[in-house]
């Protein structure tokens, strides 16, 4: 199969998946804050106006206003319907359409999640590779256990050092806020630096994997310089396993997201998302856990497109098998051979 | 005439401990030099070091003088394609497998001869061409069977015009056929042009030295035995070790050896109808139909990458087939299917006492202890091997082990793959005949998977080659 239609295919399988997905995050979010204990419309009717303001027309207002004066399975089959017209409600804070928050929202998330990718790339490729080609030699020891010490605090915190050391410190940048370029470093920074904690092993395990097989040495014994041996037999090799792995890396991506977006008030999704679990806000919750839902089987549809068109033996498998996956093929065995 | 290679006084040691007695050997243009000797004689360094390819943490001293120049290792490394090339051990392992087969032959002419792309794309069409693999060029090695592998590689390996070819184990995998193909292939080398190519050639294989000719160096342990021409090394052998390596070719073994088999009663225990596999996008067989008599020992032979032991494992269970069924015509349980595996290490845990192991079974099992007397009698094994850990004991040792755990258990039917090809051939011969004198008085079925037809033709009741997805009876 040509890599062109084997792409094409894996992208329409994923956007069936995506649509599976959509269905099914609305849906258990649905049933849970449909059994939220206690009577839900006065909480949120408490939230709103004050404990003291409770009155039974507020709660009232509020329980028509989320639907939970029908039945469940008549609220239900509405939410979907609106759901499918891109209606995910108001606010109940602002009371805006929640799909314009959204829109607003991805665009300050996405930014974060592409500057996060380059910075960790930044700093994963080239001390991966350092670490890879002197493997078990002082750069690789270091970068072990800088890896390990960053991996094994929240990112919050790491955040929180970059705050002090960065904004407090010397004052180069902001310590939060939006608006400006530098206003995306910290939080970018923040990101990348615990991505890039982990992807540097990993594209150090898959450098020695390389370097060592059969194939680079013959490479050099054919008579290829150790510059053109790197260049065509290193590079997409030793980027099968790494991009592989950016998939399940996006799990933490999106935790990370959350965090980070909180930590430096960077108006995202997850901040806001954040803030909806804090002031009861379901219609945003919803929202919010909807984009990223569908935002982690976007990356990953991505990162499998990437996948199929470096890897030609996994596009071997895709026209032999109609059950193509290489994150799952290679990516577990990257995840377990990474010394992390 | 000045040599390709002259060698002298060259020695290779580890950090701890030498690993090779000074050695010297001179290679001619025009005359084939053999190194014969068993796996782990230190041949396959020996080669290593010649080309300047030691792993890490072995040194060599010494002299090597490529045409009359005394060569440090950095500029023996900068002859790599030009002058000096290596043909890999495990051709399938040495290609790149993410690229396509003819680019890995092109890019030798573009980037190391700094020919255009388009001379590039033509010289290796040209190659594959006269290699049988013309309409191979787009595939991936994966897609390659073995010996299409092996002429790939020796395609990439001299492309860039290297006068000098080292072959380590170039037949290690192959079946005969293929070893003839291989062997014709590299004297076409020298043939090519007699006043300026060399070979030197490493290998355990009789056979391959005999159809080399020129000169044979038989190497144990890091030592030369023996050496001279082809004809006198094979025909007089005047050390005991070369005398045995002789004998211990399956091409030479006696009639004697083994057993005659008994007749086989026509009870079968299983047959397969139509039974179909593919693998990493190759249909490997298409409709077997197999019969396997209660008690017969079957010989399965072909090239590696030809679906013999994937037949094994869909036989055993361990792998499901994609199409046809096997039927047993007697009740077998899992743990009556076992299999004897090619790399006996493998087959067991680190560190813990081979005894340990056996007894573990036989308490899962709740067998009984008395019958691990017999067995080590019958295998030729001392008791005493049980005390220790799997790194302690050799490899033919190990696989006899391995056998007879398996044999505690009364199996059914055994699929034994490659047993003896990582072992040296006079424990590879010991192995054999101990395996299926063991095998008839345990009276179990056996699938026995080599590529040396001899091997099986020696031990088997019937034989039969699987390639292009078919099973061929050999008689």
């Amino acid at each position: 199969m040509m890599p062109a239609a084997a792409i094409r295919n894996l992208l329409l399988r994923r956007l069936l998946q995506l649509l599976l997905m959509a269905w099914a995050i609305g849906t258990i979010t649905f049933v849970l804050v449909r059994s939220l204990p206690g009577d839900m419309a006065y909480r949120i009717a408490a939230e709103r106006y004050g404990d003291d303001a409770i009155t039974t027309a507020a709660a009232a207002s509020v329980r028509q206003e989320l639907g939970l004066d029908v039945p469940a399975w008549q609220h239900y089959l509405n939410w979907l319907l609106e759901l499918v017209q891109l209606n995910l409600g108001n606010s109940l804070v602002s009371g805006d359409p929640v799909i314009h928050n959204l829109q607003h929202q991805l665009s300050y998330t996405l930014a974060l999640v592409f500057a996060g990718l380059l910075v960790s790339l930044l700093l994963a490729i080239p001390i991966g590779l350092l670490a890879g080609f002197k493997a078990n030699r002082g750069a690789d020891h270091l970068s072990l256990l800088a890896s390990t010490l960053i991996r094994a605090q929240p990112v919050f915190s790491v955040g929180l050092l970059l705050i002090f050391l960065l904004a407090m410190n010397i004052q180069w940048l902001p310590v939060a806020g939006f608006g400006e370029l530098k206003h995306l470093i910290l939080p970018a920074l923040t990101l990348g630096i615990c991505m890039a904690a982990v992807s540097s092993r990993i594209i150090r395990n898959s450098t020695v994997d390389v370097t060592r097989s059969a194939y680079y040495q013959f490479a050099r014994v054919k008579g290829l310089s150790r510059w053109h041996t790197f260049v065509h037999h290193g590079v997409r090799n030793i980027s099968v396993p790494v991009v592989a792995y950016l998939g399940i890396q996006t799990v933490m991506l999106i935790e990370g997201v959350i965090m980070i977006e909180s930590l430096f008030a960077w108006p995202g999704i997850g901040h806001a998302l954040s803030h909806a679990i804090f002031s009861r806000d379901v219609p945003m919750i919803q929202g919010a856990a909807l984009l990223m839902g569908m935002l982690f089987v976007v990356i990953n549809a991505l990162v499998d497109a990437i996948c199929l068109w470096l890897d030609p033996r996994l596009q071997l498998s895709a026209s032999t098998s109609n059950n193509a996956s290489p994150t799952n093929s290679t990516g577990k065995k990257t995840a377990q051979e990474a010394s992390l | 005439m000045t040599p390709l290679i002259d060698v002298s006084g060259l020695t290779i040691r580890s950090a701890s401990q030498p690993l090779m007695q000074p050695l010297a050997l001179t290679l001619h243009a025009g005359r084939p030099l053999t190194i014969l000797g068993e796996t782990g004689s230190g041949k396959s360094l020996l080669a290593q070091a010649i080309m300047g390819l030691l792993p890490d943490g072995l040194h060599s001293d010494g002299d090597v003088c490529i045409q009359g120049q005394r060569l440090s290792t950095s500029e023996r490394q900068a002859l790599w394609g030009k002058q000096l090339a290596m043909l890999p051990q495990e051709p399938a392992r040495a290609l790149d497998p993410t690229m396509a087969s003819q680019q890995q032959v092109s890019e030798v002419h573009q980037l190391v001869l700094q020919h255009t792309p388009e001379q590039s794309q033509q010289r290796s069409a040209e190659s594959l061409q006269s290699l049988g693999l013309v309409n191979d060029g787009d595939k991936i090695p994966s897609q390659l069977s073995g010996g299409m592998a092996q002429r790939l590689a020796f395609a990439a390996a001299t492309a860039a015009g290297a006068q000098i070819v080292l072959a380590d184990e170039p037949t290690k995998g192959l079946d005969a056929s293929r070893r003839n193909d291989v062997c014709r292939l590299l004297r076409q080398h020298i043939e090519r042009s007699p006043e300026r190519h060399g070979l030197l050639t490493i290998t355990h294989d009789v056979d391959v030295a005999r159809q080399l000719g020129g000169d044979i160096i038989v190497m144990r342990k890091g030592e030369i035995l023996e050496r001279g021409s082809a004809e006198q090394v094979l025909n007089q052998p005047s050390s005991d070790y070369a005398r045995q390596l002789i004998a211990a070719a399956p091409s030479n073994w006696p009639n004697g050896l083994f057993e005659q088999p008994v007749p086989i009663p026509s009870k079968l225990l299983l047959e397969t109808r139509g039974l179909g596999k593919q693998r990493g996008g190759r249909q490997l067989f298409g409709s077997l139909n197999l019969q396997l008599a209660e008690g017969e020992i079957l010989g399965l032979c072909g090239d590696s990458g030809s679906g013999k032991s994937t037949l094994g494992d869909v036989l055993l269970g361990l792998v499901s087939a994609d199409s046809g069924d096997i039927h047993w015509h007697t009740r077998v349980q899992r743990w009556q299917k076992l299999k004897l595996y090619q790399e006996p290490p493998a087959a067991f845990a680190d560190g813990v006492a081979l005894g340990q192991l056996i007894d573990d079974v036989i308490q899962l099992h709740g067998l009984a202890h008395q019958q691990v007397a017999p067995l080590l009698e019958a295998l030729s094994l001392d008791a005493s091997l049980l005390e220790r850990p799997s790194n302690e004991v050799s490899g033919g040792e190990l696989q006899r082990i391995a056998l007879l755990r398996a044999l505690l258990m009364r199996p059914k039917l055994l699929i034994a793959d490659e047993p003896t090809s990582r072992l040296d051939p006079v424990s590879a011969r010991d192995v054999t005949v101990l395996m299926t004198r063991a095998l008839r008085a345990a009276h179990c079925s056996a699938v026995f998977i080599s590529h040396d037809l001899d091997q099986l033709r020696h031990s088997c009741d019937r034989v039969l080659q699987l390639s292009e997805g078919q099973l061929h009876p050999i008689g």
